[in-house]
């Protein structure tokens, strides 16, 4: 009984503080998306820059950890069970992704264009242990390039 | 090529969802499904076991007996109590094997039929005891449920759902603990159909065995009302549902024209309850 009541608690609190969590979230990825705009960050290997007006060129990369909560990771174990989309994983990852891409951005500083952008994601914890720690990476890296103005 | 920077408007990789709509159909679904299949096992069993064999029943019966021994501190019964069943053995009810009877140590009123022809009755229930009827139709009624199986059913019932709540919940879960702790007297509680079979099964041995049905129904009458109904609750008086076992034997008795008498007394000290 005892257990069961834990149980709930444990689901209760992850939907609460994960909600929350995952809203405050949202807001400030919109926000800084907003703001860093201007930063284009494209997967096109070369750009239609003269070689002469590059300044610079170096790696840029962001990289961010989310973790499950505890309602999201019951949902994903039932769906486990019945099968088809585990909706409530995909915000988990568009958030790492959106992050990761957020923070390389921050990491270009001064940069007029990030080429050659790409994302991986790499779940964190042994998957052979059922107990583990649920939670996900995102990494993206690109070549940021700094242009004489 | 002009690059325009631009948001998107909309977020196709997340879909809108419910989430807690989406808990609530997954669990309840995931529910519904396991008591059915629990239904279906629980009905499995009902058909199983009237083909069970003597012998797998009495490896089953060892089995449960053994831990029961150690876990209530079973001992074997006086030689007048057995005496007694096998008495009724004999004359009136056909088994196919005998029902060896243990004592338990308990102030509760009580008695239970186990798989393997074993009997289990209370100290608390041979102290109240006056008469070798009312004695008698209480070890017949266990023995009613020995011959319909009811405790195989029980039994049956209870193991598979315990290996349901394994199967869900893993090996170490608080269903499972609240079935072990319970496991053994408790759980073979019977459906009041198998319990009225049973009384009814008691009343004819009574009948056939001393030639009247006197003192059939004493033993749940002359239990205190305000008494404790312990973990059985099998033979009170009080109970609203014995009341109606009470005026169903009277019903019955009338209408098969089975006489009343007086019954063997049942001294005090045949069996002393002290000293189990």
């Amino acid at each position: 009984m005892l257990d069961l009541i834990f149980f709930i608690l444990l689901v209760a609190l992850g939907y609460g503080a994960g909600t929350w969590a995952e809203k405050r979230h949202y807001r400030t990825i919109v926000e800084r998306e907003q703001a860093m705009m201007n930063l284009p960050a494209v997967t096109l290997k070369s750009v239609d820059i003269p070689p002469e007006k590059i300044r610079s060129s170096r790696l840029v990369h962001g990289s961010a950890v989310i973790s499950v909560d505890y309602f999201k990771r019951i949902v994903a174990m039932l769906r486990n069970i019945f099968g088809g989309k585990v909706t409530s994983y995909e915000s988990l990852i568009d958030r790492a992704r959106r992050e990761a891409m957020l923070r390389m951005k921050a990491m270009a500083d001064d940069a007029a264009i990030i080429v050659n952008v790409r994302i991986e994601t790499a779940a964190i914890g042994k998957p052979s242990n059922r107990k583990s720690i649920g939670c996900l990476e995102a990494v993206a890296y690109g070549t940021a390039l700094v242009v004489e103005t | 090529m002009k690059y325009t920077p631009r948001r998107p408007v909309t977020n196709v990789n997340v879909s809108p969802t419910r989430p807690l709509k989406d808990f609530t159909i997954l669990a309840g679904g995931l529910l519904a499904i396991v008591i059915a299949v629990y239904l279906a096992l629980g009905l499995a069993v009902d058909l199983i076991v009237p083909r069970l064999s003597v012998e797998i029943e009495k490896k089953i019966g060892a089995a449960f007996t053994g831990v029961l021994a150690e876990t209530d501190g079973l001992t074997a019964a006086p030689p007048p109590l057995q005496k007694l069943v096998d008495r009724l053995q004999e004359t009136c009810v056909l088994l196919p094997n005998p029902v060896s009877v243990h004592i338990q140590q308990a102030d509760s009123i009580n008695a239970a039929a186990l798989p393997g022809g074993h009997m289990v009755v209370t100290t608390g229930l041979l102290a109240r005891v006056t008469s070798e009827n009312e004695l008698a139709f209480v070890l017949a009624h266990e023995l009613g449920h020995v011959s319909q199986r009811d405790h195989l059913r029980g039994l049956g019932r209870m193991l598979v759902l315990i290996t349901a709540s394994t199967a869900l919940l893993g090996a170490d879960n608080s269903i499972n603990g609240m079935i072990g702790q319970s496991v053994m007297l408790t759980e073979l509680s019977f459906s009041r159909r198998q319990e009225s079979r049973a009384d009814e099964f008691a009343l004819e041995t009574l009948f056939c065995h001393y030639g009247h049905v006197g003192a059939a129904t004493a033993f749940f009458k002359k239990l205190p009302q305000e008494s404790d109904p312990g973990r059985f609750g099998h033979y009170f008086a009080s109970h609203p549902e014995n009341r109606l076992r009470i005026d169903h034997l009277r019903r019955l008795a009338e209408q098969r024209g089975y006489p009343s008498g007086t019954p063997r007394p049942w001294p005090d000290g045949v069996i002393d309850t002290k000293n189990y």
